[in-house]
């Protein structure tokens, strides 16, 4: 079995697995990076959604090997970033969060789109989560939450 | 590795200025938890020694198993065990049916031995270090199965000649049959203008969470003890299933639901999966964990829906309904128990009108599909869809606006609590408001007009009304649903801990708890904390469905919270010496009214009620320590002489206008906008109610449009993924306009009457009325749920004359 290296919120993890294994199942049980979800295995639903080199990617739709020398990041390392909690706050304040199983996956494609596109419309963020599946809140509060938090971001950055 | 990680919400981000209170918008305790990723799920867990099993799923709809062999899978490297149906006989006593409305006691092998009844059905088990592994091993099992002929068709099931599901059911496939009949039917109909008849079907779909179901199951041989963590709705039954299947009593077992994403009735009741994982782990003693990949999610876990109702209804020429005739069957798939879909939908045809004449004949009929159970306003949307269809087909014979005639027959205020036909008491409501305040919030005349000019320039546009009530909050003997009930100790801090009977899959009960806890002892939220889902530590509860957390078991927080609250006053005013009618409960202390005394504050009540209890008032117990309970309201266990009864205890409903347009091309739809009116009675948290309601119309959506569940005449499911089982995205959610009413219901302390399914009910209706409009101009018949692209497309071109030799528009077909 090959040692696979998977550089992970700044840490490397290391482990023997096998070839075959997901990024998904490598995050989850290797590096214990568990706010990275498991709903549907075939890269439709976003819950296992995580930054691949700043880039939004559906770690299911991945072989860990493939992440070798990449940068993977999960909610858990992005929690330290002000920019991803004021999107976090967001999420409190517009009550985009019921039962939490598609949350991280929404905050990092939102956390994506948002570094690409500060300014985005709200077609352009749903475009963004239209990836992410959320059977419980039907959406609307995601949607206004990421418009708050850029509408937050901009006027921070204005206030400078 | 790490074990369960204590249910405890942290506090440290509760402001804790704030006393929240009943009725005020407050931000959920437990979303700071899930936006730090740092939610708790059954498959995050790890243990020492765990290992995974994989189910091996049968292939073929109807089956005799003839042999199973382990043998090569069991040779794989990192396998640990592969075991047959047969294997665990010794290891697990069968199950009994459940569900008190069967006709007869079925038992069932959780793991199948002689023969499997659907596609999906678990037949063997592998178990190995990785799923991975346990996977490989599964895919070497190999399995001999004679085919038996496949049953797909309810109605061709209820034959005489038809092959049967369950060989020992001396009624065939009937599962379930329920009849009812008002004295009157013979007169109302002879007396009718118009007598028009429908075959009016929904179809099959799932309540898919996203969160598939999972089980985590650790026997541990030195106390002859097991603990199950599972994605549940109901800790309690899940733990008496397994306790009777595996011999033990349920003081040896106990089950934990921590963080559950989602369920919306999927993880109600005890999949037979759970009950080997328990019993796998007892006889490899290892812990066992089980997760279903979404294949078998949509496979094997609960489906919902799908019947057909033959109904008749009577009016008057001017649109009075004088009553109703319905014969319904529903496809139940292979389910050895039975669950309120056929017995809510009997109950609750006449939906929000005034009909006083009805007969029903309904039949739950078992066929070679996955069981059925609980989604999300089962029973009740089945009726919803049916009676407001046919409102609208009517009123278009009638030559009858569909608002005008439903305002014609919808319940009037003055009725109010309204008996049924069947014996429901509609508790409470102002149905005729509700429907103005919709029509008016939609410029309902303007939409018309704006429809007329749409027509002219060649667009089908359509409008669609319906009014949905959504019963919730059941109860009846041997199933249950009496009472909600809560716990609440203060510790010898002044902390409050809560032991709800409920817990939480993403509905926000913790909040809804603590506002409650916090608005009557007057204190923050940063000293409340919540436990749930707990079978050592939470009092028996029917487990989270129908509703039933705002009408039973938040006024049992309420009851409790009283209860600790009056034991404080009488222990301060003993202390004080002054009347406990003087004493005021503020911040934390206790005080006596209009005087400079100092305060007494909550730990030292603890301290005198824990230790101190020589200064404990006489007659008052030590502790303070209460259980509160509150009964299901407005419930009548026994039939009257006409076979009445209310099975449900209150009345949420909304009132829906949607508009439409349909591409004549494609066929498919556009909604250019959604009008809701939404009442469910006195709202404990509005954020919360909002958010759910969304979330209902949402799934609505996605049940009227999008997804479907479909079988070919092998049995075999051809929706096997997230590629073919559409769930609406953000994309498929058009702009909803909200409004509300509160019609508290008279019949508990906090008025409120459900929030979790009435969004649900509507889309069906409502856009089915919508479409059918806006095909009217072709003729079109809508007479089958879902409204795809597909179906609509070939019923324009049937009734424009291009037919492509599909004339009756209704199971998939392969293009």
């Amino acid at each position: 079995m090959p040692e696979i290296k998977v550089t992970v919120n700044g840490v490397e993890h290391e482990a023997e697995c096998e070839s075959r294994l997901l990024l998904v199942h490598f995050l989850r049980d290797v590096a214990r990076a568990t706010s990275v979800h498991v709903g549907c295995v075939v890269g439709r639903c976003g819950a296992c959604t995580v930054l691949w080199d700043g880039k939004p990617v559906k770690s299911c739709m991945a072989f860990a090997v493939q992440a070798r020398g990449a940068d993977i990041q999960t909610v858990e390392g992005l929690s330290a970033l002000p920019t991803f909690q004021q999107l976090q706050e967001a999420f409190c304040a517009k009550d985009a969060v019921e039962c939490g199983y598609c949350t991280s996956g929404m905050l990092v494609s939102a956390f994506g789109l948002l570094g690409r596109n500060p300014r985005p419309t709200d077609a352009e963020i749903k475009e963004a989560i239209s990836g992410n599946l959320c059977r419980c809140t039907g959406y609307v509060n995601i949607v206004d939450a990421v418009k708050s938090a850029a509408q937050t971001s901009a006027a921070s950055i204005s206030s400078r | 590795m790490g074990g369960p990680l204590p249910m405890v919400e942290s506090r440290r981000d509760v402001d804790p200025q704030q006393v929240p209170q009943v009725g005020v918008a407050t931000s959920r305790i437990e979303t700071r938890r899930f936006v730090r990723g740092a939610g708790t799920y059954v498959d995050d867990m790890q243990l020492d020694g765990m290992v995974h099993a994989v189910f091996v799923r049968s292939p073929i709809a109807h089956a005799r198993i003839v042999r199973v062999d382990c043998t090569a899978a069991r040779k794989l490297p990192g396998v640990f065990a592969v075991f047959s149906g047969d294997d665990l006989s010794d290891a697990m006593r069968r199950g009994r049916g459940t569900g008190s409305a069967l006709v007869a006691d079925l038992e069932t092998d959780y793991l199948a031995r002689s023969k499997a009844v659907h596609c999906g059905q678990a037949v063997a088990v592998a178990v190995a270090e990785t799923p991975y592994l346990a996977q490989d091993a599964a895919d070497l099992v190999e399995i001999d199965f004679e085919p038996l002929p496949t049953i797909t068709d309810p109605e061709a099931a209820m034959r005489e000649d038809s092959p049967r599901v369950f060989e020992q059911l001396p009624s065939g496939n009937v599962v379930q049959e329920l009849h009812f009949s008002t004295r009157d039917l013979e007169e109302t109909f002879a007396a009718a203008d118009l007598v028009v008849r429908e075959r009016l079907r929904s179809h099959r779909f799932a309540a898919c969470p996203l969160e598939p179901n999972v089980a985590l199951a650790q026997y541990d041989a030195r106390h002859a003890g097991l603990t199950v963590w599972v994605a549940t709705a109901g800790v309690h039954g899940v733990r008496r299933t397994i306790a009777n299947a595996l011999g033990l009593g349920e003081g040896s077992v106990r089950v934990v639901a921590p963080d559950v994403g989602g369920s919306f009735g999927a993880k109600n009741g005890t999949y037979p999966e759970v009950v080997v994982v328990a019993a796998l782990s007892r006889r490899l003693g290892r812990p066992v964990k089980w997760l279903e990949t979404r294949v078998e999610h949509l496979a094997a876990a609960a489906h919902g829906r799908d019947q057909i109702h033959d109904v008749e209804i009577a009016v008057t020429s001017d649109g009075r309904i004088l009553g109703l005739r319905d014969r319904i069957v529903a496809d139940l798939g292979a389910a050895s128990s039975v669950d309120n879909s056929v017995s809510s939908a009997v109950l609750y045809m006449t939906g929000a009108y005034d009909i006083k004449s009805y007969q029903v004949d309904a039949y739950g009929v078992a066929t070679n599909k996955s069981r059925h159970g609980s989604l999300r306003g089962i029973g009740k949307a089945e009726a919803a869809l049916t009676i407001e269809r046919l409102i609208d087909i009517v009123a278009r014979q009638l030559g009858q606006d569909p608002a005008e005639m439903r305002l014609r027959n919808l319940v009037p205020e003055t009725s109010f609590p309204y008996r049924t036909a069947t014996g429901a008491v509609l508790d409470s409501g102002r149905y005729t408001e509700c429907l103005r305040q919709v029509l008016d919030t939609a410029h309902y005349t303007e939409l018309r007009e704006q429809q007329a000019r749409a027509r002219e320039a060649g667009a089908l546009r359509g409008i669609g009304i319906s009014f949905v009530i959504e019963p919730t909050s059941a109860a009846r003997r041997r199933v249950g649903g009496g009472y909600g009930a809560c716990r609440i100790r203060m510790e010898p801090s002044g902390r409050v801990c809560v032991f709800p009977s409920l817990g939480q899959q993403g509905q926000g009960h913790v909040t809804t708890i603590t506002q409650i806890v916090c608005d009557v002892l007057r204190v923050t939220a940063d000293q409340v904390d919540v436990f749930e889902s707990d079978t050592s530590t939470s009092p028996f509860g029917f487990g989270t469905g129908s509703s039933r957390s705002s009408v039973t078991l938040m006024p049992a927080v309420h009851v409790a919270s009283n209860q600790l609250r009056e034991k404080l006053i009488r222990i301060a005013s003993h202390q004080f010496e002054a009347d406990p009618v003087d004493i005021v409960v503020e911040g934390g202390q206790l005080r006596v009214a209009g005087t400079a005394r100092p305060s007494i504050s909550f730990q030292r009540v603890a301290e005198i009620a824990y230790n101190d209890i020589d200064q404990l008032p006489p007659g008052v117990e030590p502790a303070l320590e209460v259980t509160g309970y509150f009964t299901n309201p407005n419930i009548s266990y026994e039939r009257d002489e006409l076979g009445r009864h209310n099975e449900f205890a209150a009345y949420p409903y909304e009132a829906v206008v949607a508009v439409v347009e349909v591409d004549r091309a494609t066929g498919s739809v556009s909604i250019l906008s959604y009008f809701s009116v939404h009442d469910c009675g006195r709202v404990l948290n509005p954020t919360i109610v909002r958010t759910q309601h969304l979330g209902c119309i949402a799934q609505g959506i996605g049940g009227a449009m999008y997804e479907e569940l479909n079988y070919d005449e092998d049995g075999l499911l051809i929706n096997s993924t997230f590629m073919d089982y559409l769930m609406p995205t953000v994309n498929e959610i058009p702009e909803l306009t909200l409004g509300h009413l509160e019609t508290p219901t008279p019949f508990t302390p906090l008025g409120a009457k459900g929030a979790g399914e009435t969004g649900t009910l509507s889309p069906p209706a409502a856009l089915g009325n919508a479409i059918e409009d806006a095909l009217s101009p072709l003729g079109v018949k809508l007479r089958k749920t879902p409204y795809t692209a597909d179906r609509l497309r070939r019923l324009i071109r049937a009734a424009e004359g291009e037919t492509s030799g599909v004339t009756e528009v209704g199971a998939w077909r392969h293009a």
